[in-house]
Order: C-alpha cells, then sequence, then structure tokens
C-alpha cells in the first residue's frame, strides 16, 4: 500500500537518518538504519479499545530537527536540581556528583554514551525493549535522540536520587527520548524522569524508551511523571529485566498528552526477582489514555504486585490492561494486581481489565479491578460540614489517590504528583 | 451572636412523588433541647435530611427559616455554614482522608465563610485533644480515616466529636443513640450538654426513650405519619414508653 498525504516522505526519513547519525559507530548507524525500515514498514500500534487510524498521526512530521528554544521558568527552575535535562532531544544542562563518579559510576546523557561508553551502549541497547513491534517503537529505536545513560557498578547505592527532565518546545514537532539503566550486582539507585511540553500551534508526536537491567540483587526506584501539552500524542515503551533477587518499583504518573499509549513490562527471568508497580493516571477534557502494565513471571519464586489508581473527568477515555503472565515452570510466582478508577462525569469512560495468563499451577494470582462514580452520599456528607461541593469532590478524589501516591518512596517525586493531581482537580 | 431560632413551617416532603412530611411545624431556639420520638417510617430521618438538603428529597410546600433566613434556598455546605449540624444516622465512610485533616479543611470552609483566618495548627490540635478526651475517645482516631472500618458506636462519636469541633448553632442529631451502649450514650448527651445555652439548640430525633433521661429535653414532639401529633414534656416520652404508640395512634391519629 502506498503512503498517502505523508507529513514525511520515506526518502526523507532515509535522509535524515544517515545525516543526522554520520559520525555515530558503524554498529549504531546500521542498526538505526535497520529500524528506520522497520519503521517505514510496521503497522501502527493494535490496542482494540484505541482506534489509531482516525488521529491521522502520519500527518505530524517527524525527522526534523527544531530550533532553539528557550528555557520556560519551570524548566529553569530544574537546574538546581536535574542531573539531566534536554530539550527538543539536545542536552541542556548535566551534572554528575563527583562522589558518584568516584564510586565508578556512570552517568550520561545518551549522546555521550555513544562515544563514552560504546561497549556498554552496544551490550545492553535494545536488549530490553523490542524496537521492531510497532511502528513507533521503531521510530524510537531508529532515530531516538537523546536520554540517561546510567552504569552503577556492583554493590554501590545512590544517596539521592536522580533527576531528568525531558522537555519539548512548542515548535518542536517529533521528540524521542531514549533512556539506559543498567545497575549491577546488588546497585542501588533512584531515578525520575520527567516529560514535559509547551502546547504548540501545531501536534507534536512523542515516543519515548527506556531500558532497565537489573543484575543480581540490585534494585531501582523507577519514577516517571508525564505531563506533556494537549498538544501531544505520545507512545512509551519501558522494560525491565530483573535478575535473581532483584526488584524493580515502578511510580508511573500520567497526567499530559492528547493521546497516550504507554506500557511498561517487567522481565522476572531469575529466581526471586520482585516488581511493584504503581500506575497513578487522570484524565481530563478529550484526553485518550492506554495503558498496559505487564508483569512477565518466567522464574519460580518471582512476585509482582501492580496497583492502578485513574481519575477520569469531563470526556476522558482511559483503557487499564493489567497483565500478569506466569509461564510454565516459574513455580511459587505470586503475582497480584488491583485496578481502581473513580470516575467524575457521566461522559467520561474507563476501562480497567486485568489480565492473568498462566501456564503453571503451583503458583498465587489475584487480581481485583472496578470503575465507579463518586458516591453521591459522600458529597453529601462532607458539604454537610461545610465543605462547598467542588470541596468534598477534591477531598474524595485525594482520599481515592491517597493510599496510592502515599506509597511512593521517593518524596520529590510523591509531591510532584500530588501537585499535578491538583492541577488536574482545578482544571 | 444572637440566639438562634430554626422554624419549620407546614412543611412538606416527598421522595420519588410519594409524600413523607405531610405539614410538620415545629420551632427549636438557642438553649432548647427537643426530642422527637416515633415509630419506623414516619418520616423522621426524612425530616433530618431535608433540613440539610439533601438531594432525595423534595419539599413541595411549607418553610424552613434559620434566623429568619430560608433554608431551603441554601445549598447543603450553605446551610452549614449558616450554623446547621446533622449528626447523620450513617456517616459515610471516606477513604484516604484522615478524621483530623477532615476536620481541619471544614473548621476553615466556616471560617472561610465568615471571612475568618484559618486555623492554627497548634489551635486545632488542641481543641481536638480537648475535644476527644472530653469524649473518652482514642487519640489515635484522629489519624484514622473517615469513619473507614469504625463501628457503629465509633462513627456515632465521631459524629459528635464533629458537632463539638464545629460548634453549630442548631444540631440536629438523627438516632445518635442507636446501637450504642449505656455509657456510650451517657457520652454522648454529655457533648450535647456541653453545647447547650443561648448560641446553641438541639433537635434529637430517636426511637428509643432511654438517651432522654441523659438530654433532658425541655419538649417532647411525638411524630406519626409525617407530622407532629403532640408535644409535651419529658414526661410525655415516659407515657410514650409505657403505653406504646398504638396509644399514640387510638389517640392523636383519628382526630386530625
Amino acid at each position: 500500500m502506498a503512503p498517502m498525504a505523508n507529513a514525511t516522505s520515506t526518502d526523507q526519513v532515509r535522509k535524515f537518518a544517515a545525516e543526522q547519525f554520520a559520525d555515530e559507530p558503524n554498529w549504531l548507524r546500521a542498526r538505526r538504519n535497520r529500524l528506520v525500515e522497520v519503521y517505514l514498514a510496521a503497522p501502527l500500534p493494535v490496542r482494540q479499545r484505541t482506534p489509531l487510524k482516525s488521529r491521522k498521526l502520519d500527518q505530524i512530521p517527524i525527522a526534523t530537527v527544531p530550533g532553539a528554544s528557550d528555557l520556560p521558568n519551570d524548566v529553569q527552575n530544574l537546574y538546581q536540581v536535574a542531573n539531566l535535562i534536554t530539550v527538543n532531544g539536545q542536552t541542556m544542562h548535566i551534572h554528575v556528583p563527583p562522589a558518584w563518579r568516584d564510586q565508578g559510576v556512570i552517568l550520561l546523557s545518551m549522546k555521550q554514551a555513544v562515544n563514552v561508553a560504546p561497549q556498554l551502549l552496544e551490550e545492553y541497547l535494545g536488549t530490553v525493549v523490542n524496537d521492531d513491534v510497532d511502528k513507533f517503537q521503531a521510530l524510537n529505536g531508529a532515530l531516538w535522540q537523546n536520554g540517561i545513560f546510567l552504569y552503577v557498578p556492583a554493590r554501590v547505592t545512590l544517596d539521592h536520587p536522580i533527576t531528568v527532565a525531558h522537555f519539548g518546545s512548542s515548535n518542536v514537532s517529533n521528540v524521542l527520548p531514549r533512556s539506559l539503566l543498567v545497575l549491577d550486582q546488588e546497585a542501588r539507585a533512584t531515578i525520575i524522569e520527567q516529560y514535559l511540553s509547551e502546547p504548540g500551534p501545531e501536534r507534536s508526536l512523542w515516543a519515548i524508551a527506556t531500558e532497565i537491567v537489573l543484575k543480581d540483587g540490585a534494585q531501582l526506584q523507577y519514577g516517571a511523571m508525564q505531563q506533556l501539552a494537549a498538544t501531544a500524542e505520545s507512545f512509551v515503551r519501558r522494560g525491565a529485566q530483573v535478575g535473581r533477587d532483584a526488584h524493580i518499583y515502578w511510580n508511573l504518573g500520567e497526567f499530559g498528552s492528547s493521546l497516550s499509549i504507554a506500557e511498561h513490562t517487567s522481565l522476572l527471568e531469575a529466581p526471586g526477582g520482585q516488581s511493584d508497580s504503581t500506575t497513578v493516571f487522570f484524565g481530563s477534557g478529550t484526553q485518550h489514555q492506554d495503558y498496559v502494565s505487564v508483569a512477565k513471571h518466567v522464574a519460580p519464586h518471582t512476585t509482582s504486585r501492580m496497583v492502578a489508581r485513574g481519575v477520569m473527568k469531563d470526556d476522558s477515555r482511559s483503557v487499564f490492561t493489567g497483565v500478569t503472565e506466569i509461564k510454565k515452570g516459574a513455580v511459587g510466582t505470586d503475582g497480584r494486581q488491583k485496578e481502581k478508577i473513580l470516575m467524575l462525569s457521566d461522559t467520561a469512560r474507563a476501562d480497567a481489565i486485568p489480565s492473568l495468563l498462566i501456564e503453571e499451577s503451583d503458583v498465587f494470582a489475584a487480581h481485583a479491578a472496578s470503575a465507579g462514580p463518586v458516591d453521591a452520599a459522600a458529597i453529601f456528607y462532607l458539604m454537610s460540614r461545610g465543605l462547598s461541593e467542588a470541596e468534598a469532590i477534591r477531598m474524595v478524589v485525594h482520599g481515592f489517590l491517597a493510599t496510592a501516591i502515599d506509597a511512593i518512596p521517593v518524596d520529590v517525586l510523591r509531591q510532584n504528583v500530588w501537585n499535578a493531581v491538583e492541577r488536574k482537580i482545578a482544571e | 451572636m444572637a440566639t438562634p431560632v430554626l422554624e419549620i413551617k407546614d412543611l412538606h416532603v416527598s421522595i420519588d412523588g410519594t409524600p413523607i412530611i405531610n405539614g410538620l411545624t415545629l420551632s427549636v431556639k438557642g438553649g432548647e433541647v427537643h426530642a422527637i420520638m416515633g415509630p419506623n417510617g414516619t418520616g423522621k430521618t426524612s425530616l433530618a435530611q431535608t433540613l440539610m438538603g439533601h438531594p432525595h428529597y423534595t419539599v413541595t410546600s411549607g418553610q424552613v427559616l434559620l434566623d429568619g433566613q430560608d433554608v431551603l434556598a441554601m445549598r447543603t455546605d450553605q446551610r452549614a455554614r449558616a450554623g446547621l449540624f446533622l449528626a447523620m444516622q450513617y456517616p459515610s465512610e471516606i477513604s484516604g482522608v484522615t478524621t483530623a485533616n477532615f476536620l481541619r479543611t471544614a473548621i476553615n470552609s466556616l471560617r472561610a465563610a465568615q471571612e475568618e483566618k484559618p486555623i492554627t495548627l497548634k489551635e486545632f490540635r488542641d481543641r481536638l485533644d480537648e475535644a476527644m478526651r472530653f469524649l473518652e475517645m482514642d487519640l489515635q482516631f484522629a489519624n484514622r480515616y473517615l469513619n473507614e472500618g469504625f463501628s457503629g458506636g465509633e462513627k456515632k462519636r465521631n459524629e459528635i466529636l464533629q458537632m463539638l469541633m464545629l460548634r453549630p448553632r442548631i444540631a440536629v442529631l438523627d438516632e445518635i443513640d442507636s446501637g450504642l451502649d449505656i455509657d456510650a450514650v451517657k457520652v454522648v448527651a454529655k457533648g450535647v450538654h456541653s453545647l447547650v445555652g443561648p448560641e446553641f439548640g438541639a433537635l434529637v430525633i430517636t426511637h428509643y426513650q432511654r438517651i432522654l433521661a441523659y438530654l433532658k429535653p425541655d419538649v417532647v414532639h411525638i411524630m406519626m405519619d409525617g407530622r407532629i401529633v403532640k408535644s409535651g414534656d419529658k414526661s410525655l416520652a415516659e407515657e410514650l414508653e409505657t403505653k406504646g404508640y398504638d396509644w399514640v395512634r387510638s389517640e392523636f391519629i383519628h382526630e386530625v
């Protein structure tokens, strides 16, 4: 089938890839070029409840280099705390605490890693997330711009969280962040990635990928905050390969973007691996959100906890699919998931779909899912004490999200999530 | 502040088109404790919910005035800000919101309506501790989510705690005594009495005579079929206890 009315021609994409990455090593250029072809040939991602064809995503230009942009104030404020800030895919700021460097920690932008840590990059890039899986994943794999590269040596514990901010200006049409985090044996770290953008006159397409490798006994607190502008359409894929007795914690806050398609997967491939996943999402306006959370139990005695709490207002639409997959041989697996959605409007829609795919009998698996409106009796009760209706709803929403958000162990992230919730309630 | 007056004049209320209160007239002033007694299904809870503005109930005619102001024209939160309080029979459970956080928010909502500054954390804590000690409540209660997992008795005590903290001008207590043991009934009565004075009056709705021994109401009303059929002093409650509601029905209903 011939491509029709694409904003960017196939030749433009190929030419862009060839020019833009000309000074990268051969293996990486070959990889990018191969994925350019995958991108051009691959179909759109398939989400049963989220039709993508009608969104005409091919009309958003890709393979473009945006002009320079001033940093908005809220990104400037991040300078004091952020270890890495990217703007439109370019590094604007990087800070590595000297003490970490002395411990052998490698913290770079992905662009730097191409030259400074090419062996590690080549060893791990694309090993956790499959870039061939769909069109936008291939786009990220082919043209990824920047992100954070982290290597924490064995038995090193980072004493405070790493923060990363990816920012898109109003004139950017295409942002492709990519991050790679490797924690060696028994290493421990905390990292927060934030995604922010200015609303633009035109739509922008974000394809985001983060790969995580946890060696035996390693622990990572991974947090992400997605607060892209309403003109953004985002596709996110994250994966963690969890080693023996290693532990991944996902704390994901999803608030922005007009379309948000996101998936995160814990691959529990060695005994004793654990995954704790919390997703908090809040839809408003005409936002369409489609999340998939996967815990894939391959090895015995692996554990997964999956929690999702969503609030939907206005005409927003969400789908949350939790997948607990237990392979043959993964005896002693314990996989649990719980999804709860609070509906603030009659015109919002939400589906919570727990899915258990179990091939082994000696396991424990459980799920619970619900979606329901605000309890009118509770609102009456609160108003009878003098709270306005808006205050009463705010309090019920707070209470609904509290158990999930207050469990986020990273102070700054927890506060960020609460702030984002406040803004969404007030919208 | 002036002595509050709640006046209910020939109130008619229906729910889903079915009349449930049929011409009820009653007046409560600061310094007074009124009790409404009556059998189940006679409209007592409907009266309480209507006074607070529950959306299920439709007032078809009549008036409710607080200090001459039209209560029926107010939203539920405006009624609370005007000084009306309802201790509910079945308080809602609010997950994730601690009792303390809720009470502080509520106090500040009321204060904002009076253009007063928010309560300081210290003043709030002191008042809360004092009120909880007075009601013989475990101080840990304040940190629990509002009514979540509370026993029936704990919920009722929590309603009285809210009343003490919010300091309403007229309080309606809907079956505050049901399900309480006698010690808890005494505590509830003590809570009400601590507020009664020129600036506070109470309307206590109950099915049982038991609590009245401690509340010592100034006026007892008997309610049947959505109306007050007889009012008197507290000896009326005692008479009712001995003779039962059938006596009321045969004595008063046919007359009207």
